[in-house]
């Protein structure tokens, strides 16, 4: 493929996945700190404090998430690795 | 990859769901941290089990979907018709 072409469709696919990431989050944040009490139209400050926090550690979580699938994807190759090389010795 | 990052991001929800309760602080406390870590290594191991299970049970499935296509019968999943009515009810 031309890596121009794979470039594009690489950043193509990143704006996506935030796009569902800011999908995900805004779903989780609103379950979270507005509660569905429709009385007033303005949010306490409370809720808008929560929502800046939610979104910072929802953020966080994203992160650790991505560093952690890393870290276990790493651990499964290197176990299939030792695998393949115990049944090639053997 | 497309497939990947969708776990990726189906993962952060449901671990930030499960584990971050506390709005108090705009960091991580440890005891949410020590969560995260057990829920993400929970569903990759769990996705593992399921994608081994569904390996394994597939092929089976797709062949007998096979054989009852090749019978005569009616449309396969589908529950037999019912039999027409006998005839007009007597009042």
């Amino acid at each position: 493929m031309d890596p121009l072409r794979a470039q594009q469709l690489a950043a193509e696919l990143e704006v996506e996945m935030m796009a569902d990431m800011y999908n995900r989050m805004t779903q989780a944040c609103h379950r979270k700190c507005v509660p569905p009490h429709y009385k007033e139209s303005e949010l306490s400050k409370g809720e808008c404090v929560c929502l800046d926090r939610c979104v910072a550690k929802y953020l966080e979580v994203h992160e650790r998430m991505g560093k952690k699938l890393t870290e276990l994807s790493l651990q499964d190759e290197e176990l299939l690795k030792r695998m393949q090389q115990g049944t090639g010795s053997a | 990859l497309r497939d990947f990052l969708l776990v990726y991001n189906r993962m952060t929800e449901l671990c930030f769901r499960h584990c971050v309760c506390n709005l108090n602080y705009r960091l991580l406390t440890g005891r949410e941290e020590s969560c995260l870590d057990s829920c993400a290594a929970r569903l990759v191991r769990a996705n593992h089990r399921l994608m081994g299970a569904y390996v394994g049970l597939v092929p089976a499935l797709l062949q007998r979907r096979a054989a009852e296509h090749g019978t005569p019968a009616g449309p396969s999943g589908l529950p037999a018709s019912p039999d027409p009515a006998a005839g007009p009810a007597e009042s």
